[in-house]
């Protein structure tokens, strides 16, 4: 290799492809040696903010260009306008994470500082996973987005339950990147590359298939992507480590986490043959129906939404199923899964922040018993509450709905009507646990023994993100042709 | 004999294994895993790749598996030996002995698949080029693979990061 091939590696398009990142990176490690010195929080606060709005401000420059810098280091990661637009999903949920962090810890303080570079970082993870185009970028991605979220989860550590869900997180994490490493050294032996592009062309991907050491190969990989995406049979772990989690952290995990791992997986669709489809829709259909029946006997609603959670994964994979079995229109499903999961984010990342306000000085305000009588004594947080509950139950007007008939018209679009049937009616039974909220918050009295939820003033950092969640679901709700003139 | 030194190590290799496994003290564990990278490290050596054995030996050998005797050291753990119990609630005897049978099954049937199939040969790309030299790792490094390798800094650094904020004492804890 001589400096010619040096150059065209190291080409404009590579560094303008990884400006983002590079952005989130530095932004990181300035965060971080920020703490040696005694900044006031107003301060630290503002560096956090000029690193998402410059990677967001990157991603969108992108978005509205001219050119996009495409495939770049020698194919290994890509930068065009859904990596772009992915991006934008990113820092809006990292962000709406950290602001609703801002007040969330006030009587374990400490850390602070660490807790923020924890966030960039997993925003860095994320944009890495999203642009991958290789095993390796897409693996070492993957990790900057977990390790962070390990010890976020358990960042309260004097909480039992918080370390319990640290632990449960990293312990299956660990297996599951295990699981990626080993099926990538399987086709690795195979194929001789860990690049994605060797799947495209359909007669090498037919051949490398072929091999039942691939297949193993493919399947542990996929295996460790469900796991992320907390899809059947994978989903137990999510409803405790959701639990306890601090919330703001809970909210970075359902949004983030999984919007990245679905993007990899639109990208990585390209390995799966088009017989694979109906297992992946009935999997698809297990999963929302094992998240909707388990969410309807929840009290708790961060637990509810957890497996709402799941539900909503099994949406868009039921999407990407359809995708699977060729979708006619091209690039629908990526499209859909890109809507769906921008309105996601906005939506269950605005409900977990409302519910971090609501937890903050009490222990178990997040029960339905809690939010009885909501209504009543704090009608702005219950009016976004339910604004989220109706746009996570698919009711139209709002970003969620929209998002949800974009994904099952792929799959309608691929003939895969009764799937597409059976996923709405499971959508429907969804209703029954969206609407008990809205109905303890606005139409119960608060029982004699119901804990007050907190009364204390919301902080200024809070209000703004909620604000910016109702209105980011009710525009993509409403008006949802800019997001989908730039997809 | 290179093959007989092959078996000889992967049996080695796979006691190891067991040993970590088996062995009722966290000490006997690191001991019978450090068997178990010399083993692997001989086997690198066989199969023509001087540089990984050599890694093999510095990093996991000598890096990781000092640290992992520090440790245990510190932590005083090496003498709890038969404390670990699998006695939770979850983890019952029965159901451990189910999951490892089923765990065992299906590797069983994987290697029957993969032994029955015949293996196609590197479908393309050719043959590897020649990775087993400074120069062209170095070159590989720092060209095509740049950017994982720059992320696994960032990644490392996080990774310290993470550890220090859940082990370091607060002192807004300590003082309660």
């Amino acid at each position: 290799m001589n400096a010619s091939v040096l150059k065209t590696l190291f080409s404009d398009a590579a560094y303008a492809a990884l400006a983002p990142l590079f952005a989130l990176g530095i932004g990181a490690l300035a965060v971080l040696v920020a703490g040696l010195f005694p900044l006031g929080k107003v301060a630290r606060a503002v560096l956090v903010l000029l690193t998402l709005l410059a990677a967001a401000a990157l991603n969108v420059g992108m978005l509205l260009g001219d050119s996009v810098p495409g495939l770049v280091l020698d194919g290994t990661f890509v930068a065009d306008r859904t990596t772009a637009m992915w991006g934008v999903i990113f820092t809006i949920g990292v962000g709406l994470a950290w602001l609703f962090s801002r007040h969330y810890y006030d009587e374990d303080a400490s850390h602070q500082n660490e807790h923020d570079v924890l966030m960039l970082a997993s925003a860095l993870g994320m944009s890495l996973m999203a642009g991958a185009r290789d095993l390796i970028v897409f693996f070492i991605g993957l990790e900057l987005l977990s390790i962070p979220l390990y010890a976020l989860a358990a960042f309260r550590r004097n909480r039992a339950k918080s370390v319990e869900a640290g632990l449960k997180y990293f312990l299956l994490g660990a297996f599951a990147a295990g699981f990626f490493l080993y099926g990538s050294a399987l086709i690795y032996a195979v194929s001789g590359t860990l690049k994605l592009d060797v799947f495209a062309d359909p007669a090498s991907r037919a051949k490398i298939l072929e091999s039942p050491m691939a297949l193993v190969g493919v399947a542990m990989l996929t295996g460790s992507l469900f796991f992320k995406i907390s899809v059947f049979p994978f989903h137990l772990w999510v409803p405790d480590v959701y639990e306890g989690s601090p919330t703001p952290v809970t909210g970075l995990m359902a949004t983030g986490t999984k919007a990245a791992a679905f993007a990899f997986l639109l990208n990585a669709l390209l390995a799966l043959p088009s017989s694979t489809s109906t297992s992946l829709a009935i999997i698809a259909l297990i999963t929302m129906a094992l998240g909707n029946l388990g969410a309807l006997v929840q009290q708790d609603v961060k637990r509810m939404l957890a497996y709402s959670g799941i539900a909503h994964a099994g949406v868009v994979l039921l999407g990407i199923a359809g995708a699977v079995a060729g979708d006619p229109k091209q690039g629908g499903a990526v499209q859909a899964a890109l809507f769906y999961m921008a309105a996601y984010v906005a939506t269950a990342g605005g409900a977990f922040g409302v519910l971090a306000l609501l937890e903050r000085d009490g222990e178990r305000m997040t029960t339905l018993e809690g939010l009885k009588g909501l209504g009543q004594r704090r009608p702005y947080l219950a009016a976004a509450l339910t604004v989220f509950m109706l746009s996570l139950a698919g009711i139209p007007a709002t970003g969620g709905f929209l998002g949800k008939w974009m994904v099952f018209s792929v799959a309608v679009r691929a003939e895969m009507i009764p799937a597409a049937v059976v996923g709405v009616l499971l959508s429907v039974v969804a209703l029954g646990y969206y609407l008990r909220v809205i109905i303890a918050m606005w139409m119960q009295e608060p029982g004699e023994d119901s804990p007050l939820a907190s009364t204390r003033a919301i902080a200024l950092p809070a209000t703004l993100a909620s604000a910016a969640c109702v209105a980011l679901v009710l525009v993509m709700g409403l008006a949802p042709r800019w997001f989908l003139d730039h997809m | 004999m290179s093959e007989l030194l092959f078996y000889a190590m992967a049996v080695i290799a796979l006691l190891g294994g067991l040993g970590v496994i088996f062995s009722k003290s966290p000490m006997g564990s690191v001991l019978s895993l450090l068997g178990s990278f010399f083993a692997l490290a001989v086997i690198y050596l066989l199969a023509g790749f001087h540089f990984m054995a050599a890694v093999q030996i510095l990093v996991y050998a000598g890096a990781i598996m000092v640290l992992f005797l520090f440790v245990i050291m510190l932590l005083n753990l090496g003498g709890m030996g038969t404390r670990f119990e699998l006695s939770a609630a979850p983890l019952t005897r029965a159901r451990s002995q189910i999951a490892a049978a089923v765990a065992a099954g299906v590797g069983l049937a994987g290697l029957i698949a993969v032994q029955r199939a015949s293996l196609p040969r590197i479908a393309q790309g050719g043959a590897p080029e020649r990775i087993d030299d400074i120069n062209q790792i170095a070159i590989a490094l720092f060209g095509r693979y740049s950017l994982p390798f720059q992320a696994v800094s960032v990644l490392l650094l996080t990774t310290m990061v993470a550890v220090l904020v859940l082990a370091k004492r607060r002192t807004r804890e300590s003082g309660q």
